[in-house]
């Protein structure tokens, strides 16, 4: 039978929540010995493991979304939901959000696992210690996930009139804004709340992907080197929607642009979805659990290109009810169809 | 079967059996060229070659509608690695593995997506909007080109040579960096065109001087135009010890040794800004085209020969014999490839085509751009620039020439990026001395005394446009035009159209034209016909007829240009250039002060008139229209008949409101054209008056004839007389109220 070709969406921060508790030891039980071996990983730095923190008897907000245990967790969750994927699926490319990018280059074979999971900590535990401003999100979509127009444009103003407020992630029908403390606070000044949500800051998270990041980049690229990198065995699309292909990939490029560029200038996750299905055309697109949410994030990037048909949020869900385009395997239901035997 | 398909199978086959050509000499170390490059590049060749015979498959489900290949020439991908991004380039329409292999250096691009637009004309395709197959980016440098052969040569000069310019001049819209070198690319065949000879002749002239020209030209040899083979040696014997260019050649089917030919190549010319001719050696598969069928013209032996070399044996040979790619590698990649193509076309054929012809065309005109104002000179720099002479002179009504003098003066006075260029426009100052002493004022970079070519002139100006600058090429007379006409009609007024308003060549061509002068020139001086002109979408034609309308006008014509990117026309009637008089020797009221640049403006739409009489109404420009004027009066004089004169100033597009509403409220309009009965504008005027109004208008025109040299020089073109007694014949076939 012929397989279906699957683009692969790896998940970013905040994707390990309440209902993610138990995730390894539910879906993974037969990868106890990655676990272990990232967990020494873990040991020798003085953290937290990944055993006990999944095997938690309850969720701890402050505890799970820490940078140096959020990420290792949705790491660990990702890559071995990415092992997982059944051999119905021919894999064409791989791609992430923000964090997911680590994720991604150890899934496209870029990085060992293991080497996915020092820089995924690493950086991680790097952010957590430094800490440097704050993430806010906010919509420029109505409710059927069609962008309004000039809202964006508008979001992206303020950008250059609210001192040290920058573009984080442009996430979809969202724009991630990243900043300090006084930035963000002006920001959500002058935004009108939208749903009860919005505008929205993100626990724990640092302002990734600004210009603020530039020490934790140094530090970064200091603590892990490049001997760490190789060749991608499967094409990676990044976040400037740019690909790297096997054996045709500058690695060193590939390195500085993994703690250079990716760290400190905008992530373009919109771009990111929208390239990858127009340069693979994947029959399904997959999204690595853990969580539901970036699931989200893709179908308002394909509405934004009009990609198969899907016009608005209503044309999405239709399409999910029929034959799914996006597979999360955060969702049990979708979780089956794409690890049928698990 | 198909003989694309039988390449591919070759393909396949040939690298299963490690049946493969030899590797070139060349060391990749020597070249300087990294394995992970050299698989880039390869990935380029893959991807252009699925391409090819994805778009076959698409045109034959009637999907797709190009199909004219890049087989056989994806050696260029490797002249693209050796480049940078920002370079222009002005590619030869096999050079889709160029195009890819560029856009992997510019992060975010999607090329097969965008090709897969292209070829089935959707109007999500990036570059052209879907209104062509096109090559061509904007984020990629890459202008579309026009498939004239040859046609983009003289452009890419231009280009080459805006370079040196924009150092000097700093243009506000400059795209291209200090030092940026141009690729131009074209086929062997066309090296022949009289377009390429003249364009590589015009970059040689150039350069021997040693003015500034970083530009490559690369002749893609794969040693036939359509049918016709080019003759062994033809291309290096053309090309090798020409003046002022220097020779290259690589074999394209080694893209190893073609990088490191470019590589070498660009760093000396970005060192020396001097030009260079690469001729890369290349084959050609699969015909000319989809319905060529090669086998009617080529002995199946040649067919095979040249087969047998397809440039992505020679890369996979390369690759595997340096242990990059094993065999297997090179057949996953090049089959998931070709897979990854065949999926993305499903999606491609899918998307939205342009449907109307109001979508089509609204790329012809181009959008606005911002632009910011001159700073005001101080007073005293202005006298400095003019001199007390020409200041003096200002104050008095002065005739056509000088007042289009001192308009050049303020224009170039106050906008940088203006330069004039032309024969004899510099040193000498035009043949009327319509452009003296700016050479003087403004510097021989920026009044260019060009060689005797108007392609290259137009060339030149195409690429300055290009590069953010004003160009004002003028062409000598108006008859010189048509021997370079495509490069307006062909060219500079389709690359707005080819690529939805991302590319412009705004310029102000000056033509000094048209007929009256007496007894001068003949046919050759005083060409009549503006037909070359008039159908050309998108332009812009202006034709002055007084001194004071030309200064006012020309400031518009630069207005059009520079803030609306327009390509314009300004059509200079000689015999009125050092005209004084109107109605009697000395009456000196043809002559007029220099209106002072500020709010005073005639702009685009806008027709002049003189008189108020509704008897009748005369329609004419230029020397028809100061005909005219006297003809009015003796109307009025001898014959009570009260008309009023229509300066039309605007012959595209035509000022129709303006024109309607200063001839409703006449009884009678009578059109008079200088230029002949055949194709001349009085015939769409005659239609818009019987269209919008119907109103039938009479015309008076010239013969179609051509003009004579000698006594009888006027005696095909209207006469005041001539006019008169048209008038009298409308009046008295209208019952007009004639007092004689």
């Amino acid at each position: 039978m012929k397989k279906r070709s699957a683009l692969i969406v790896a998940p970013g921060r905040g994707t390990y929540n309440k209902d993610e508790l138990g995730y390894l030891r539910r879906y993974h039980p037969h990868q106890r010995g990655m676990f272990d071996r990232f967990d020494e990983q873990r040991v020798a730095k003085g953290q937290t493991t990944l055993k006990d923190l999944d095997g938690a008897d309850r969720f701890s907000l402050a505890t799970m979304t820490r940078g140096d245990n959020a990420s290792a967790l949705i790491y660990a969750c990702a890559y071995a939901d990415f092992t997982s994927i059944s051999e119905a699926f021919e894999i064409v490319a791989v791609s992430g959000n923000s964090m997911g990018w680590y994720i991604a280059l150890a899934c496209a074979g870029a990085l060992s696992a293991d080497d996915g999971f020092r820089l995924v900590n690493t950086m991680g535990t790097l952010m957590q210690e430094s800490l440097i401003g704050g993430q806010m999100i906010y919509p420029f979509v109505d409710e059927e996930w069609r962008p309004i127009p000039g809202k964006r444009e508008a979001l992206l103003a303020m950008t250059r009139t609210i001192p040290g407020l920058e573009l984080s992630i442009d996430l979809g029908g969202m724009i991630v804004f990243g900043g300090d403390e006084e930035a963000l606070e002006a920001a959500e000044h002058a935004l009108e709340p939208v749903g009860g949500r919005f505008p929205m800051r993100l626990a724990n998270h640092a302002a990734f992907h600004t210009r603020m990041q530039n020490p934790v980049a140094e530090r970064g690229r200091r603590e892990l080197s490049l001997a760490l990198f190789d060749q991608p065995a499967i094409p990676l699309v990044d976040g400037r929607g740019h690909a790297w292909f096997p054996k045709a990939t500058d690695v060193e490029a590939l390195y500085k642009y993994t703690l250079g560029h990716q760290v400190v200038e905008p992530y373009n996750f919109s771009a990111s979805v929208k390239n990858a299905v127009r340069e693979f055309a994947p029959d399904v697109i997959i999204v690595l659990g853990p969580g539901t949410t970036l699931g989200g994030s893709v179908a308002q990037s394909l509405i934004q290109i009009d990609w198969r048909g899907l016009s608005s949020k209503q044309a999405f869900i239709d399409r999910q009810a029929e034959d799914p385009l996006v597979l999360s395997m955060g969702m049990p239901a979708q979780r089956m169809v794409v690890t049928p035997n698990q | 079967m198909d003989r694309a398909e039988i390449v591919h199978a070759n393909f396949l086959r040939r690298v299963a059996d490690e049946d493969l050509p030899p590797v070139g000499q060349l060391s990749l170390s020597d070249a300087e060229l990294t394995p992970e490059a050299l698989a880039e590049i390869f990935h380029a060749q893959v991807l252009s070659r699925q391409l090819d015979r994805i778009s076959r498959k698409l045109q034959a489900r009637g999907e797709g509608f190009y199909t004219i290949g890049s087989s056989g020439h994806e050696g260029n991908a490797a002249i693209a690695a050796a480049l940078r991004v920002t370079d222009p380039a002005f590619l030869h329409y096999r050079d889709a593995a160029f195009q890819i292999a560029r856009s992997r250096q510019l992060p975010g691009q999607t090329p097969l997506w965008d090709m897969l637009l292209s070829f089935t004309t959707s109007s999500d395709d990036p570059i052209s909007g879907g209104r062509h197959k096109v090559l061509g980016s904007k984020a990629l440098s890459i202008p579309p080109q026009t498939s004239t052969i040859a046609s983009h040569l003289p452009k890419a000069v231009g280009a080459a040579y805006s370079i040196g310019l924009a150092k000097h001049c700093q243009p506000e819209h400059r795209t291209y960096s200090d030092d940026a070198i141009v690729l131009c690319s074209f086929g062997d065949a066309s090296l022949n065109h009289s377009t390429a000879q003249g364009a590589i002749n015009t970059a040689g002239w150039t350069a021997y001087q040693g003015v500034p020209l970083p530009l490559l030209f690369v002749c893609e040899d794969n040693g036939i135009g359509i049918s016709v083979k080019t003759p062994g040696g033809w291309v290096e014997a053309n090309l090798k010890n020409r003046p002022g260019l220097a020779y290259v050649a690589c074999n394209g089917l080694d893209v190893v040794e073609t990088y490191a030919a470019v590589r070498s190549c660009q760093a000396w010319m970005r060192r020396h800004k001097k030009p260079v001719a690469l001729h890369m050696r290349c084959v050609r598969l699969y015909g000319h085209a989809g319905a060529d069928a090669q086998q009617a013209y080529m002995a199946k032996d040649e067919i095979e020969a040249a087969e047998a070399n397809d440039p992505l044996l020679h890369t996979a040979a390369r690759l595997i014999s340096e242990q990059i790619f094993t065999p297997s590698d090179i057949i996953d990649a090049y089959t998931k490839t070709g897979e990854r193509v065949a999926r993305a076309a499903e999606d491609a054929i899918t998307r939205p085509k342009l449907r109307t012809a109001e979508a089509v065309m609204a790329s012809i005109v181009p959008p606005k751009r911002p632009c910011s104002s001159p700073a005001e000179a101080e007073k005293s720099k202005r006298s400095e620039i003019f001199g007390t002479s020409d200041m003096r002179l200002m104050a008095e009504p002065q005739h056509m020439a000088k007042l289009i003098n001192l308009t050049l003066t303020d224009l170039m006075r106050d906008h940088q990026e203006i330069v004039l260029a032309g024969e004899d426009v510099g040193c000498k100052g035009g043949v009327y001395g319509v452009t003296q002493k700016l050479q003087q004022r403004f510097g021989a970079r920026r009044v260019i005394d060009t060689l005797l070519d108007e392609q290259s002139i137009l060339g030149l100006a195409i690429g300055l446009g290009q590069n953010g600058f004003v160009p004002m090429p003028e062409i000598q007379f108006l008859a010189y035009l048509h021997n370079a006409e495509d490069q307006i009609r062909g060219e500079a007024a389709t690359l707005s159209f080819f690529s939805n308003g991302q590319f412009t060549n705004p310029m102000v061509m000056r033509i000094a034209g048209l007929g009256y002068q007496k007894g001068f020139g003949g046919h050759f001086h005083n060409d009549n016909s503006l037909a070359v002109l008039r159908d050309i979408p998108g332009i812009v034609i202006a034709c002055p007829s007084r001194g004071d309308d030309a200064a006012l006008m020309l400031r518009e014509c630069v207005r059009l240009a520079r803030e609306e990117q327009r390509v314009v026309a300004f059509i200079e009637p000689i015999a009125l250039y050092m005209t004084r008089d109107l109605y009697t020797d000395g009456d000196n009221q043809w002559a007029c002060v220099y209106p002072t640049p500020g709010n005073e403006k005639i702009t685009l739409g806008s027709v002049g008139v003189r008189g108020k009489g509704t008897d009748l109404a005369i329609v004419s420009y230029a020397n028809g229209y100061y005909r005219s004027l006297q003809a009015q009066k003796i109307l009025l004089d001898e014959y009570g008949i009260d008309a009023r004169v229509v300066d039309l100033r605007w012959l595209a597009p035509l000022p129709e409101k303006a024109l309607l509403d200063v001839t409703d409220p006449c009884q009678e309009v009578l059109v008079v054209d200088e230029c002949r009965s055949t194709g001349s504008q009085s015939e769409e005027l005659v239609t818009l008056f019987a269209e919008k109004r119907s109103r039938i208008a009479a015309r008076y025109t010239a013969e179609d004839s051509f003009i004579p040299t000698g006594p009888s020089y006027a005696s095909t073109l209207p006469s005041c007389e001539g006019i008169v007694a048209a008038v009298l014949r409308v009046a008295n076939a209208h019952k007009v109220n004639v007092i004689a």
